[in-house]
């Protein structure tokens, strides 16, 4: 046990039997159980997994960072070939010594890059702070090696930045920053731990390409953590899938998407949306496997291949135009007419405005009872604004929309609030739109109450059950809390809100950006079904093409205020007319083995490059 | 940053204009005749009148509070005559024929008892309870910073659990209790050991050697006046501190090597001052007031002290004179600490 494994000289980490729990109340969950890996020198693995699988847990493990209670680490041994102290196990290394190695040699990429970085400091200091710690440099060499790695990392005008505090510059360019920190030592082993999540796909792609190239030059190993298989797959040589803190598959890239052995692995692959094939559900992991062993075994039959579960769920052309010729029978149920909508951002002394940014700009366009339209362009593009637009949340400069031949720009008082009985709204984050004081019950009891749709408590009572057990909760949720609940599930809560006055009309708006894939895929999949029994209306607003591909009938994309292209999703993707629209498809992540090949040819080659220069 | 200067100078003045009014009404409601007050025992008529006179009690009320707002204004308008000279001390600005504009410092009448300048009177007090105040704020926030950093960084441990305990009983403990109680235990009983006297000003005539600092005098009303508001402090630095320790960014700050002691000190205590800073000026504006129970037991002779004694008397003037000061000096501060929120949070924009 105490010895020290050497080491061969080609693994710079090596895991082993690693099993850590978290106390709460006296009751241990476990939360990464008896897992082993290997990292080889310049090698690529990618850790994947649903939120609570344990894979942010080993990656605080590795930097012991994890918060001591309630976290424990039960038994295992974490190998690092240490440039400062050899062949040593991280998990018995003194504090001392480990700060040593922490930001020097491993170095670690945070999800959040919005709250990762310490507000009240500018960008500069901060990554200096991490070079002046590790490296004995003075302050204005330290300077002059920021303002370099910000060049690395492409960040546009590194001067301004490195005196610019984080809240002053964009997501995208927060986490360059954070790149740039965990760089700025030449760390032999980079953990990123969902490091592009937070972000637009767009920036994504961005963001990868410069960790990539980053890591080349550095010649780091690379730990990258994602929910998602398709970003791990531009990334990854290696992946290794965690379920429930298990080990459940281990390969090369090729095998895990050619040749998927375990079932939640297939479901992972299975429940991204597709660009390729338009399907009418999207398969989740419970069709390839019993989740939790509680609720009996093989009542259902499950896939056995991902092929099988495409071919059972794609949707055929004829069925494709049926539902179009449908949908345009009637006439438009919304009509917006050069809507225009602007923000102040520098008041005059008597609060006049002096300057405004223009977040929509003369959109104009019809939805049909019973479509789906998906509005999709990249944060700041003013698609959330015009969401907000609609129901009157923000008050329009110019422009009409029209509902049900009610001109909405002219409600006010009661006739507004009828009007929001309506159209409602599914905001992006579950865990902010809904009151933590508030039980699910009663949140979703109270537009009923409100809109005065039932006045006796019991009705109201029966028709939350009834909403409940619809989203796929249970009624015995009715007295829970919203902390209670996961993501995913907190989403269900809110769709069941909006369900509950039986509107006409629903903006989603980002309403799965902050889901796992595979939750992503459930709840699609209810709003879909809740759609075809409540026969709603819906804009479906997001940054990710893929999904909105997916569930939309049309799809808009948004630039800079502006409808730029407007089409049926097939013409959208194989014809895209704007530059903008090809720059969005390309930037999805499509996990397809030509892809894969392609980043792992380009890989192989600047690797290759790299030792031919050694040689020489 | 200007802009939002002159804009808050703008909202104090209207705050202390609104202050003047509830102040002028209040005291010309109350009942007491200022001029028996004035007179004394020698009330002939003839006197009496003057004096009505001299006080503008003759004259409708709107005019008395005209009158009052230009006295107190530092620019105002006063006919040119060599008594007014004396009375406002002021410098001429402009002249239009003997009536003439000019900049002085407010004037807040003279106290019914001593006759003397209400400003003077402040004045002369004011800096013992300034040394009061800031030192009771110095002592609790030194003290209360560090002691609720220690108890956020020892959460659910025996040091957390009877820091809070303690606190709660600072907190709940009324100003006159503690002062007694402090005077008696270490100003008497304990003297011998402590060398400190039950009561005491911060400045003693001397008869040999004149004006003498007695700053030891100083301690224990400081340190009486400290304790609530170093519990309160203890409690929002300990609440703050576990919320920002519990941030992102403290874990990219281990994650990046620092030590524990730079975490803490250089990336959370920053970001948890904001709630702290709040208290502090706060507190420090009320104690500015006086802390009057806390005076008058110590024997202090600063501002809380002086108004006591002044309503004891029934001397409004110099009543309505602190009430005034005690309120410019809130204003000033409240401005002070929205800069001081810039500095620590650049998140926080003047606009």
């Amino acid at each position: 046990m105490s010895e020290i494994k050497s080491l061969d000289p080609t693994t710079v980490l090596q895991v082993e039997q690693l099993q850590v729990s978290f106390m709460h109340h006296g009751r241990e969950t476990r939360a990464v159980d008896n897992i082993s890996f290997k990292l080889h020198q310049g090698e690529s693995i990618g850790i994947v997994g649903e939120s609570g699988s344990g894979k942010s847990v080993t990656a605080l493990s590795i930097m012991n960072l994890l918060n001591a209670p309630p976290a424990k680490i039960n038994s295992g041994e974490i190998f690092f070939n240490s440039k400062k102290y050899g062949n040593t196990d991280l998990l018995k290394l003194p504090e001392q010594k480990l700060r040593s190695i922490r930001g020097n040699e491993i170095a670690m990429i945070f999800q959040e890059p919005m709250s990762s970085l310490n507000p009240v400091y500018t960008c500069g200091n901060q990554v200096d702070e991490a070079i002046q710690v590790h490296l004995n440099l003075n302050k204005a060499e330290a300077k002059e090696k920021t303002l370099e790695l910000f060049r690395e990392v492409k960040l546009p005008r590194p001067e301004k930045i490195y005196d610019a505090y984080p809240h002053e510059i964009s997501g995208g360019q927060k986490q360059r920053v954070m790149i740039s920190m965990a760089m700025s030592c030449n760390p032999s082993i980079l953990i990123a731990d969902e490091p592009t999540t937070a972000l637009d796909v767009t920036v994504q792609a961005n963001i990868l390409r410069v960790m990539e190239g980053l890591r080349e030059n550095h010649d780091a190993s690379l730990i990258f953590i994602s929910h998602d298989l398709g970003v791990i797959a531009e990334v990854a040589d290696r992946i290794i899938v965690m379920y429930e803190g298990k080990i459940v598959e281990e390969g090369n890239v090729f095998k895990i998407f050619n040749n998927p052995e375990h079932p939640y692995t297939k479901g992972l692959l299975a429940c991204r949306p597709r660009l390729d094939v338009q399907m009418k559900r999207l398969p989740t992991v419970s069709d390839f496997m019993t989740i939790g062993d509680s609720s009996g075994n093989g009542q259902k039959k499950h896939y056995k291949s991902i092929g099988e579960a495409l071919l059972l769920n794609a949707e055929l052309k004829k069925e494709t135009i049926e539902k179009r010729l449908e949908v345009i029978q009637g006439g438009p149920i919304l009509q917006v007419k050069n809507l225009t909508t602007t923000f102040p951002i520098h008041k005059g002394l008597f609060g006049k405005a002096k300057e405004e940014v223009v977040a929509v700009d003369d959109v104009s366009f019809d939805i049909y009872p019973g479509e789906t339209v998906g509005l999709v362009g990249e944060s700041g593009c003013g698609k959330t604004t015009l969401g907000r637009s609609i129901i009157r949340l923000v008050d329009p400069k110019a422009g009409q929309i029209i509902f049900n031949g009610q001109n909405i720009h002219e409600l006010s008082g009661e006739t507004l609030r009828q009007l929001r009985k309506k159209i409602q709204i599914i905001f992006q984050d579950p865990y902010s739109s809904l009151n933590p004081r508030q039980t699910v019950g009663n949140a979703i009891a109270e537009p009923l109450k409100i809109h005065e749709i039932l006045t006796n408590k019991k009705e109201r009572e029966a028709r939350v059950y009834d909403l409940l057990e619809k989203v796929g909760l249970s009624p015995s949720h009715f007295h829970r809390y919203p902390h209670e609940f996961s993501g995913g599930q907190r989403q269900r809560i809110c769709i069941a809100r909006a369900l509950a006055t039986n509107p006409q009309f629903i903006i989603c708006d980002e309403s799965v950006s902050a889901l796992d894939v595979s939750v992503q895929a459930q709840v699609l999949n209810l709003l879909n079904d809740l759609k075809k029994e409540f026969r709603f209306t819906n804009l479906f607003i997001s940054h990710d093409l893929s999904v909105v591909k997916f569930m939309a009938d049309r799809i808009f994309v948004m630039n800079d205020g502006r409808l730029v292209e407007m089409g049926y999703p097939d013409a959208l993707f194989d014809r895209p007319k704007e530059a903008y629209t090809r720059n969005l498809i390309e930037a999805i992540p499509k996990g397809d083995v030509e892809d894969i090949r392609k980043a792992q040819l380009r890989r192989r080659l600047a690797y290759a490059r790299k030792t031919l220069f050694q040689n020489e | 940053m200007l802009r939002f200067l002159f804009k808050r100078i703008g909202y104090g003045i209207l705050v202390l204009f609104g202050v003047v009014v509830v102040v002028f009404l209040l005291f010309h409601a109350l009942p007491g005749d200022p001029v028996s007050l004035i007179a004394g025992q020698r009330s002939d008529i003839s006197t009496r009148q003057s004096i009505t006179k001299e006080l503008g009690l003759d004259k409708p009320l709107s005019v008395q509070f005209l009158r009052y707002v230009n006295d107190l204004s530092f620019v105002s308008f006063h006919e040119k005559s060599p008594q007014n000279q004396t009375k406002y001390s002021y410098k001429e600005v402009m002249d239009f024929g003997g009536f003439i504009v000019v900049l002085k410092w407010p004037y807040m009448r003279r106290s019914f008892q001593t006759n003397k300048k209400v400003t003077e009177i402040i004045f002369d007090n004011v800096d013992d309870t300034l040394w009061l105040a800031i030192s009771a704020m110095a002592i609790s926030s030194i003290f209360g910073i560090a002691l609720g950093v220690i108890a956020a960084l020892n959460q659910n441990t025996f040091l957390d659990h009877a820091l809070i305990s303690v606190s709660v009983l600072g907190i709940s403990i009324p100003s006159f209790v503690s002062a007694i109680l402090m005077a008696m235990v270490f100003g008497y009983y304990l003297s011998d050991y402590t060398g400190l006297n039950l009561t005491g000003q911060l400045w003693v005539n001397h008869p040999l050697r004149g004006r003498e600092l007695q700053l030891h005098n100083l301690i224990l009303p400081a340190i009486t006046l400290g304790i609530r508001p170093l519990a309160i402090i203890v409690q929002l630095t300990r609440s703050a501190m576990l919320e920002v320790l519990s941030q992102d960014y403290i874990r990219t700050a281990y994650a990046k090597g620092l030590n524990r002691f730079h975490v803490v000190i250089k990336h959370a205590l920053k970001n948890s001052m904001n709630p702290v800073i709040t208290a502090v000026s706060g507190w420090l504006a009320s104690l500015m007031a006086g802390a009057f129970f806390v005076e008058y037991i110590f024997d202090w002779k600063g501002l809380g002290f002086i108004t006591i004694k002044a309503v004891q008397s029934l001397d409004f003037p110099v009543v309505m004179g602190v009430t005034l000061f005690v309120a410019a000096v809130f204003v000033l501060i409240n401005i002070f600490v929205d800069l001081m929120y810039v500095v620590i949070d650049p998140r926080i924009r003047l606009s």
